[in-house]
């Protein structure tokens, strides 16, 4: 006779997610699922309104990284229109983009994944958060604090609000930098590199004291893919779509407009969130994983110097191999928000980011668009088909998250069976499935392009259903 | 006397409220000294205590099954409860889906989109929850105090929060009041 | 005069005004939707409601005309309870989504008028039925689910335009925005211009190139005058960022009182064309870029040489420059180069004399605005001068007659009571004169305007036929002229000949026009063309020295109307730095032939 453990809601994730473990007879995990528990529709209630509404609608998918669709929508709605940006705006755009990963990526390692690594795991749920963290580290909690700060500024700097800005059109955007607002960012940038790296020492160090955690967390592998330049760097914004395999060669090189060539997703009937996978090797053999461990393992190396250093030494942790381990998306995701750091000081450097030329307005109706960014949990697809009255048609949405769905199951999984023993199931073992989840900093309101919830209740039960113990946090 | 408790959650929404209020910044550290922050979406504790709180805060409207669950838990354990942001005053933006059948969304997003393989399909397992016309929280229970916007401005929320921690309710009007 | 208490003010009002403007009168604002200043009360949304001690319920305050001692109260509790009712509603009613609605934020009237209500939530929810976006026009966009059917569009489309495209069907909660008899509004009776985006107070009617560029707060406003045509319509022009986002009808512009023509509010938003970006020399076979002084040199050199060698100079120009220009290009052109000149209208020469201009008779838009009768000659006002068709057709339901004239079918013909046409157009106005229906409405009118222009005002047989019967029915004259400074150039006689066979050399001040093929190919064969433009074209291509302009939007200047009013057109946007103002160039052309002219406009024209 098996168990079956619920965890309900996953917390300090965006989104509703809920676990079940099955258990064995011997108390060995015989499966784990990551069910994503909501669904709203946005691929079919758009339908019907105008295209240059939609950088507006699209960004109520997700409340944390709101920019990405923001982004991504206006891109898509450029090709469907037949209009490029000037050079300005484009820079513009990238700009409020890099404020974006730095205030998410920054939260997440802080607020959201910080209270496991700094408090520890098994450490009473109860000051196992944010506010853990102010209580016993109020100097580390104000940078953190001040470094998510930061990156929202620049948010409504250019966008006139933190969440939901209003920035970019088609064809553009619609206002440009002051002298003062570019001073006033290039001011604060110092105070919050140093907090980045500040991160980067905390990982660091608790990775050489838990060496053996990080090698048996959910290690597994997979594809890996991400936005690169033209010289394979590290690229957030634009570039091509660059897919490696488990060894780290390249399988595909392709423009996102090639997107439905090469990804494909896969529907179970036990979540709403769908799994995409490389259309090539079919399903389960094409999964990939995204986010900051697929980019780190799908670019060569980063553009801007001081990541770069930290890169080399990140990657030199396999000999150069991919990077397999869950814990290490931690690590990942701090280089690239040093890199989103310092490629806001080139972008404020840069001769055009003053410009007033920033709006396009010669149309060449093209009647279908796909605009893709690298949202800070992964590559962000919006594919609109727009009547020639620019009504949207029909469009489809593949969002980041969404790509690391199956990594997720298979994580929960892996940790599941490697940590908890039933039926005296601890509330530290459901932490770390729940940490297997955490690690991927799921958007899980944008991966469903519905709204995600993430409350737990831990129920033991036996198949017939009958409650053997009940597990309650909070 | 102790601080009172607040306890707060998500529904059909895009945590963009829960997002606004860390937008108060450093004022959190202030605010925890005023107030008991229990269960939420960014902390692990993961229900509103047995025992009750003195403020609920809800975000997002009502979209299925385990939304309504959730949603009469959180009433039943608050003396006060928000409505946070549009999705939970009026629906939101997710309330556009009204406009089509829940079969035409489901059949859309998991069988006719481009990107999904042959083998689509619409989940049903007994796990996941029903999906229901989505609703404002206060179709379902009683609302105390209603916060609009898009998100609502930081500033907003912490003037909330604040007040009610001084045993005082809000009076929002004017500037405090957006609907975008 | 009646007295009024309102709020314990007491205050005297003449009879027959509303609570409404009493209360504003006062000092009073009573909160309102449906209502406008320009437009007849209508009392649809309910808002205005207020109290009138005796009255048995509240009452509207825009429609009620105040009595003698009457007692209102703006404010109190049943009122705002009463306000906050008509909000829940209207918000109930269809789909409003606050969220990313384009106006949202401070444009939207009805999201004001709820936070002045300190309105938090809706205590009534909508059914979510779903409603329609209709984007079949070029121009204006209609979503169904904000409209809060107070009429103004319907309203606008009527008393202000005279169009009647805009509608309303069904009755109840079925009532829904139509036009026609439920055409989609590209394919409909609709002229484009736009009035009711202007009115519309939420984001139901919107245009398609503005969403999203930035709110009324962000946006810089530029009162100006547009440049289409000669009735010379005050605009707002709101930009930002040195960026063109919307144009509006000015409402307290006196010529136009807000109302726009197509061409004047969303033709602009459509510019595709391509700047001249430097000054170019032809040599070597092909246009060089080169320096201002360069191409001032290779002017002076060769124009000079032309008129001392007893050739042929021909000069153009555009009827969209200021009169600063046209007065700078009169005393170079026609005065010393004794150059052969035409106006360009609409990118087509126009040449020839105004004979009806000669004879100087004018009246004003205020006599076509209080016509009850009005006869337009020779020109198709739906197409051209829109906005004196507007002033027209309104004022037909009231019991306004209108008799057409002209060579062929024309946008009015639909609307007329006598419509009379001819291919010769003298034939035309003499068969007016014999037609019994139409005299017996010209007889019988009161303020009888003649509205002519085109043809007829150049054909020495229509203008005297044309002018006889004015004097019969003493009836008064309105000559469209053609082009923003038309009169301008007429009483500087800048119209004086269509022939243009054996010039030495061209002279063209395009401004921001595009001229037509046929223009293009009159001056292929001119040895020596100089162009003056803001805009790449055909013609520039095939110039021998190119000099860049600043557009309608980047100059300062005058322009006379159609009625001889002038007004002041204000620069909207900063021109690019390599292209210079239209009249500094000419000045600098006149100082490098060793001209001497006069910047005094104002004594040339009186």
């Amino acid at each position: 006779m098996t168990q079956k453990i619920t965890i309900e809601p996953v917390t300090r994730i965006e989104g509703h997610a809920k676990i079940t473990i099955n258990i064995k007879d011997d108390g060995s995990v015989e499966h784990a699922y990551l069910h994503i528990n909501e669904f709203r529709g946005f691929e079919k209630f758009c339908e019907g309104r105008m295209v240059f509404e939609m950088p507006l609608i699209t960004p109520r998918i997700c409340g944390i990284c709101p920019v990405s669709h923001h982004l991504a929508s206006a891109k898509a709605a450029d090709a469907a229109l037949g209009v490029e940006p000037p050079r300005p705006a484009s820079l513009l755009r990238e700009l409020m983009h890099m404020g974006q990963i730095i205030q998410s990526h920054g939260m997440h390692f802080f607020e959201l994944a910080g209270p496991d690594l700094l408090l520890g795991f098994d450490a009473d749920p109860a000051i196992r958060n944010v506010v853990g963290i102010i209580q016993s580290n109020p100097t580390l909690a104000l940078q953190a604090v001040n470094l998510r700060k930061f990156g929202q500024e620049i948010i409504k700097t250019t966008g006139g609000r933190k969440i939901h800005p209003n920035f970019a059109v088609p064809g553009g955007v619609n206002k440009a930098l002051t002298v003062e607002e570019r001073d006033d960012i290039l001011s604060k940038l110092d105070e919050n590199i140093a907090t980045i790296k500040a991160g980067l020492e905390i990982f660091k160090g608790w990775a050489a004291q838990n060496v053996g955690q990080i090698n048996e967390f959910a290690v597994f592998s997979s594809g890996y893919m991400g936005l690169v330049t033209p010289e394979n760097s590290l690229e957030l914004y634009d570039g091509k779509i660059r897919m490696v395999d488990k060894t780290g060669s390249q399988l595909e090189l392709f423009p996102a407009s090639n997107y439905l060539e090469n990804i494909a997703e896969h529907v179970e009937d036990w979540s709403y969130l769908k799994f995409p996978y490389y259309r090539k090797m079919g399903w389960p053999a094409g999964v990939y994983r995204v986010g900051p461990l697929g980019r780190l393992n799908t670019c060569e190396k980063i553009d801007t110097p001081m990541a770069q250093e930290e890169f080399i030494q990140y990657r030199k942790m396999n000999d150069g191999k991919p990077i397999e381990n869950t814990l290490h998306f931690h690590y990942a995701r701090l280089i690239e928000t040093l890199f989103a750091a310092e490629k806001v000081r080139t972008l404020l450097e840069d001769a055009d980011i003053l410009s007033k030329d920033i709006l396009n307005t010669h149309h060449n109706y093209q009647g279908e668009g796909i605009g893709v960014i690298e949202a800070p949990r992964g590559t962000l697809f919006h594919h609109y088909w727009v009547k020639k009255n620019g009504q949207i048609e029909k469009l489809n949405l593949i969002v980041a998250t969404g790509n690391n769905n199956w990594a997720m199951c298979e994580a929960v999984d892996s940790v599941a069976k490697r940590y908890v023993k039933g039926p005296d199931v601890t509330e530290g073992m459901l932490n770390r499935v729940e940490a297997a989840v955490r690690a991927h900093d799921p958007c899980l309101s944008c991966s469903t392009h519905a709204v995600g919830q993430m409350p737990m209740v831990v129920d033991v039960r036996d198949l017939q259903g009958n409650l053997l113990n009940t597990i309650k946090r909070g | 006397m102790a601080k009172p408790k607040v306890a707060s959650d998500w529904l059909c929404g895009c945590a963009g409220c829960h997002m606004s209020f860390l937008d108060i910044d450093e004022r959190i550290v202030k605010l925890i000294e005023l107030v008991d922050l229990r269960s939420t979406p960014v902390t692990d504790l993961k229900h509103p205590d047995a025992s009750g709180v003195d403020v609920g805060i809800l975000e997002g409207g009502i979209n299925n099954t385990a939304n309504e669950e959730v949603a009469k838990l959180m009433r039943k354990r608050s003396k006060i409860l928000i409505a946070l942001g549009d999705c939970a005053v009026f629906g939101g933006v997710p309330a556009m889906r009204n406009f089509f059948t829940i079969e035409e969304s489901l059949q859309r997003a998991y069988i006719d989109t481009e990107s999904t393989d042959s083998e689509g399909q619409i989940p049903s397992s007994p796990e996941l929850a029903k999906m229901t016309r989505v609703r404002a929280i206060h179709e379902v229970v009683p609302v105390d105090i209603y916060i609009p916007g898009c998100p609502p401005d930081a500033d907003i929320i912490f003037y909330a929060l604040s007040e009610l921690a001084q045993g005082r309710m809000p009076n929002l009007t004017e500037e405090k009041i957006m609907w975008n | 005069m009646v007295t009024v208490t309102i709020d314990d003010k007491k205050i005297e009002v003449p009879e027959g005004t509303t609570v409404l403007n009493a209360a504003r009168k006062a000092g009073i604002e009573i909160p309102t939707l449906c209502d406008h200043p320009q437009l007849q009360p209508y009392g649809g949304c309910r808002l205005c409601l207020v109290e009138v001690e005796g009255a048995r319920t509240l009452q509207p305050s825009c429609t009620m005309p105040v009595s003698d001692n009457m007692v209102v109260h703006t404010e109190n509790e049943k009122i705002r309870e009463s306000r906050k009712f008509v909000l829940s509603m209207i918000f109930s009613e269809r789909n409003h989504f606050c969220p990313y609605c384009q106006v949202s934020g401070g444009d939207c009237e009805l999201q004001n008028a709820a936070y002045d209500e300190g309105m938090t939530h809706w205590p009534l929810q909508p059914n979510w039925q779903p409603y329609p976006v209709d984007a079949s026009h070029p121009f204006i966009i209609i979503e169904h689910n904000r409209c809060i059917l107070c009429r103004r569009c319907v309203r606008a489309c009527g008393e202000l335009v005279g169009n009647f495209t805009l509608g309303i069907e069904e009755r109840g909660a079925n009532s829904k925005l139509m036009a026609d008899l439920g055409t989609p509004l590209g394919e409909s009776t609709c002229i484009g211009c736009g009035t009711c985006v202007q009115v519309c107070p939420t984001g139901a009617m919107i245009d398609r190139w503005s969403a999203y560029q930035g709110k009324e707060t962000e946006v810089e406003s530029h009162k100006t005058t547009c440049v289409g045509c000669s009735v010379g319509c005050s605009l707002d022009v709101l930009t930002r960022d040195n960026r063109l986002v919307r144009i509006e009808g000015d409402w307290e512009g006196t010529t136009n009182q807000g109302l726009l023509c197509e061409i004047g509010r969303f033709t602009p938003m459509g510019e595709e064309r391509n700047r001249v970006l430097t000054p170019m020399v032809r040599k070597d076979g092909g246009l060089k870029a080169a320096t201002w002084d360069e191409a001032y040199a290779v002017i002076a050199d060769k124009l000079g040489s032309v008129s001392e060698g007893n050739k042929q100079i021909a000069s153009f120009i555009s009827t969209r420059l200021p009169i600063e220009s046209m007065y700078f290009f009169k005393q170079i052109f026609k005065d010393n180069l004794k150059a052969k000149t035409a106006t360009i209208v609409n990118g087509y020469l126009k040449g020839s004399r105004n004979l009806v201009g000669e004879y100087g008779m004018a009246t004003s838009l205020d006599d076509v605005k209080h016509a009850d009768c009005a006869v337009v000659i020779g020109e198709d006002i739906t197409k051209d001068h829109q906005v004196v068709s507007f002033f027209v057709k309104r004022n037909l339901p009231a019991g306004t007659k209108l008799i057409t004239v002209s060579k062929e079918k024309d946008g009015l013909d639909n609307f007329a009571h006598v419509s009379i046409k001819n291919v010769k157009l003298a034939d035309a106005i003499k068969q007016l004169a014999s037609d019994l229906k139409a005299l017996e409405i010209m007889k019988a009118s009161q303020n009888l305007v003649f509205i002519f222009g085109g043809h007829a005002a150049e054909c020495e047989e229509c203008t005297k036929a044309m002018l006889d019967l004015a004097k019969q029915f003493s009836a008064k004259l309105l000559n469209t002229y053609d082009g923003a400074n038309g009169k301008t150039a007429q009483l500087f006689s800048l119209v004086s000949t269509d022939d243009f066979s054996k010039i030495d050399a061209a002279y063209v001040a395009l401004g921001d026009e595009t001229v037509s093929q046929a223009f293009t190919q009159t001056l292929e064969k001119v040895p020596f063309v100089v162009v003056q433009s803001s805009y790449i074209s055909s013609l520039t291509a095939n110039a021998d020295v190119v000099l860049p302009a600043h557009t309608w939007l980047e100059q300062n200047g005058h322009y006379m109307n159609m009625e001889g009013k002038l007004s002041e057109a204000k620069a909207s946007l900063s021109a690019p730095e390599s292209s210079a103002c239209n009249a500094d160039i000419l000045k600098n052309i006149a100082a490098k032939l060793g001209l001497n002219i006069s910047a005094d406009w104002q004594a040339a024209l009186q």
